[in-house]
């Protein structure tokens, strides 16, 4: 019963008084609570991450895995922004309350947590998110091959875009007039057509299908006719 | 990106000490960094005139850090190598690190510490921390994500990892119960409400001129009210019969043949085009995100442009 | 198995040299990228943009608010997509001051805290230097939730931010003193590079309360398919990726120019314009490389058929 029935209780309450919330302003205020605890879980879900991966880090170098030094690397580097953050190093104080170290700002750029992530973590996230550019490159000379007409439509539309999102659609047909019979031959006007009704025509088609999907797996859930979850026991 | 199948690997003799001396050299190099910086920051701690020249050494040393890291991420386009993977290594450490601190303080301590302990929590952390109206019944209430959170953080133990499902099924109850109604609200009944406009469209009339005189003859202003927008109705059209035949295509339950075939199929040339402008829009942002790394190369390392 | 080398393999040995130069290794691919960004970068080539319609809207929408409302900005994105959403951010900020209404920041994403704070001391204050904090804007930083952060504000603001990001109790803040929900601001822009973002502010905000609010967003282009279908019956600006960011940028700066420090605006609120010129020289090569790769394919098959 702990490790069945209860967990399905749980979810189809809280599910059914967020929905209930909705629709009675009676049960709005139950609704708040539930959304406040559930944001505190999230939060622990950061712990979580965290313990989870000094375990795997751990035992990669207790077990002297191949690559364990990086683990070593990797953990060295959490505990000391961990430390700088949770104990606030060099925190900025607080103007109003100078002498309360744990009131001080530990994100500012002048103290070590936010020296860190200005130095460190924001070029290697905004790095590595870059290195997609060159990814997207070479799986365009690889993969995008015009072998039928669907293809031969996405190449298509895809050509019109990048062309029109640049000033090479300006230089290409920028010398069409705009209210003339042939405005329609303008790259930012395809793009536009493209866009605005086309791309949100099937995006749309695509939202409706997506929401139909949500709908379905929620009452699924809520009814507790999907148990997948349980099966982590 | 963790380096599959472009490059070698930890093995043995000479590739692994190379391996290692790499990695040894890449920690000296940032070891000298990060030493250098908390001289700085001690020095910064005496104050005056020297508190900015300390800032700008602090600054030269980031911009220098930043430097190297970036072009060490960047060295697995060639190869998989050990800085990068001393830099891949930094990255997890200090994201998971950054997350969990952005979490205690801004909402473990506020909303479940400060209403636990709404005093010590005002005393140590947040002297403005509201006083509440009903203490003792936030405190009640506040055992509940307390006793559910440890209950989460049961998944670490080798054991009774079926405690931690009761804060699961709490988490995807709470998420299933907020994203069905918003996606009936938002995605389902608005997008329909937003399919169904009028298919024939037709021109504004043309106002009169901002100093009170018809910008056009009276004529002219009457051959505009009620003129058809051409283009505008073709879009209302294209928009309706876009939504409908990519519905009729993603419809599995009727098998696509002669009519719902053909919608099906004119459905599917709709997502042709839209996968297609979206790839083109993706284009652009990746562009921009590697034009951002190169200009921070550029200009605020090498001091060009 | 090496990468590089099933590359060099790939073409085979002899054979016409385009049906080789499928088989190109990928380095050549990516050095060829590189140079294309690189190469406009330091000889800072720049274009002239025509402001769309999205863009426009967005601008219009901001304008149509009376002057001095509260308006709520969510930075929802992180150092990874500041390239296109930060010169969304700094025209905006600068947009509303200039119009002179009371912003509000947060953040959905944990470093979007930080990209506020950027904002504010590089904008915010360095052209509005009379804006003061508790009267004119309010930091409430970060919380964890995703979208249930959203729905909680929209009906009770107070039980999710109970102090600002400093830690000051809302109620001694008057910009956001008996603040109660969501309906209490005129406009509520979120700069969104995912999820949570844009997307959640119209399922948990707009559908909340649909006529109390005007809802803009900047987003990503790898974002902005998905909230085509919002536009413009549920948001009514949207600006997609760089380019959007670039037409707002001069409409923005067209219409309030920095009387005694007009470099400087250039400067801050012209990144997205600089970032246009390198996306000419890499979407040719995009489109060339689309190409060669066709190319190569037939050249292969025929090579092969005539075999």
């Amino acid at each position: 019963m702990l490790q069945r029935t209860v967990p399905i209780a749980i979810l189809s309450l809280s599910g059914l008084i967020l929905m209930l919330a909705y629709f009675s302003p009676m049960t709005t205020s139950w609704g708040e609570t539930v959304l406040e605890w559930f944001n505190i879980l999230a939060a622990v879900a950061f712990v979580l991450g965290a313990g989870n991966l000094l375990a795997v880090n751990l035992e990669k170098i207790s077990s002297r895995r191949p690559g364990w030094a990086y683990a070593g690397i990797t953990l060295v580097s959490f505990f000391l922004m961990l430390g700088f953050g949770l104990l606030k190093v060099g925190a900025v104080p607080n103007p109003e309350h100078p002498d309360l170290h744990f009131a001080g700002s530990y994100d500012t750029a002048a103290s070590p947590f936010g020296w860190t992530y200005e130095y460190v973590f924001s070029p290697l996230t905004a790095t590595m998110f870059a290195m997609l550019a060159f990814y997207v490159a070479s799986a365009a000379f690889r993969a995008f091959r015009a072998k039928n007409t669907e293809s031969i439509l996405l190449l298509g539309t895809a050509f019109v875009i990048l062309l029109a999102q640049t000033a090479a659609g300006m230089f290409l047909t920028g010398w069409i007039p705009e209210d003339s019979m042939f405005a329609f031959l303008r790259l930012d006007w395809m793009k536009v057509a493209i866009t605005e009704h086309i791309q949100t025509a099937g995006m749309r088609a695509i939202t409706i299908g997506i929401a139909l999907g949500v709908v379905a797996t929620s009452l699924r859930l809520i009814l507790g006719i999907d148990k997948s979850y349980l099966s982590r026991s | 990106m963790n380096g599959t199948g472009n490059g070698t690997g930890n093995g043995t003799g000479n590739g692994a000490r190379t391996n290692h001396r790499f990695l040894w050299i890449s920690l000296a190099v940032l070891g000298a960094s990060l030493s250098v910086f908390g001289t700085a920051m001690a020095a910064q701690a005496s104050g005056g005139d020297a508190a900015q020249a300390t800032v700008a050494l602090s600054k030269s040393i980031g911009v220098w850090c930043a430097a190297l890291l970036t072009i060490g991420i960047l060295t697995f386009l060639y190869k998989d190598n050990p800085f990068y993977k001393v830099c891949e290594s930094i990255l997890i450490g200090v994201s998971a690190a950054y997350w969990m601190v952005n979490g205690f303080w801004t909402t473990l301590v506020p909303n479940l510490f400060g209403k636990l302990a709404p005093g010590l929590v005002r005393e140590v952390a947040i002297p403005s921390l509201p006083v509440s109206e009903t203490p003792g019944l936030d405190m009640a209430l506040a055992f509940v994500p307390l006793l559910l959170g440890l209950m989460l953080l049961w998944r670490l133990a080798p054991k009774g990892g079926w405690i931690s499902v009761w804060p699961l099924a709490f988490i995807i109850g709470t998420t299933a119960g907020i994203r069905l109604v918003a996606s009936i609200e938002a995605d389902l009944l608005a997008q329909a409400s937003a399919t169904i406009r009028p298919l024939v469209v037709m021109k504004p009339a043309t106002p009169a001129g901002a100093d009170g005189a018809a910008a056009v003859g009276a004529a002219a202003v009457a051959a505009t009210v009620g003129a058809l927008d051409f283009w505008g109705t073709v879009g209302a059209i294209t928009g309706v019969v876009g939504v409908l035949s990519v519905l009729t295509y993603f419809f599995f339950s009727l098998e696509h043949k002669g009519a719902v075939g053909k919608s099906a199929r004119l459905g599917v040339w709709f997502l042709m085009i839209t996968f297609g402008s979206a790839f083109g829009l993706t284009v652009m942002g990746r562009i921009t995100l590697l034009a951002q790394r190169l200009e921070f190369l550029f200009k605020d390392w090498l001091g060009l442009g | 198995m090496d990468t590089n080398t099933h590359d060099r393999q790939g073409g085979g040995g002899g054979g016409s040299f385009l049906a080789r130069l499928g088989g190109i290794d990928r380095r050549w691919i990516f050095l060829a990228m590189g140079l294309s960004i690189a190469i406009p970068i330091l000889l800072k080539l720049r274009f002239p943009e025509v402001p769309g319609p999205m863009a426009r809207a967005t601008f219009d929408a901001i304008e149509s608010i009376p002057e001095g409302s509260r308006v709520l900005l969510a930075f929802d994105y992180d150092p990874a997509s500041a390239g296109e959403l930060q010169p969304m951010a700094n025209a905006m900020v600068h947009h509303c001051a200039a119009r002179g209404h009371k912003i509000v920041f947060m953040a959905l994403w944990p470093l979007g805290k930080q990209m506020a704070d950027a904002t504010i001391d590089d904008v915010l204050l360095e052209f509005h230097p009379n804006y003061a904090y508790g009267t004119d804007y309010v930091q409430l930083g970060y919380k964890a939730g995703n979208e249930a952060v959203v729905k909680l504000m929209a009906t009770n603001l107070p039980q999710q931010y109970s102090t600002d990001a400093a830690g000051a109790a809302l109620s001694s803040l008057p910009l956001v003193a008996g603040v109660q929900d969501l309906a209490a601001f005129q406009l509520i822009a979120s700069i969104s590079a995912g999820y949570p973002g844009a997307k959640e502010w119209v399922q948990y905000a707009n559908s909340a309360a649909p006529e109390a609010f005007t809802l803009v967003s900047g987003s990503t282009g790898v974002q902005v398919s998905q909230l085509l279908p919002y536009y413009p019956a549920q948001m009514e600006g949207l600006l997609v990726a760089v380019k959007g960011a670039a037409e707002y940028e001069m409409l923005v700066t067209a219409k309030y120019p920095s009387a005694d420090k007009p470099e400087l605006l250039a400067e801050r609120l012209g990144q997205g314009r600089v970032r246009m010129g390198p996306q000419l020289v890499a979407h040719l090569l995009m489109i060339g490389l689309i190409i060669l790769g066709n190319v190569a394919m037939i050249a292969g098959r025929s090579r092969g058929g005539a075999r």
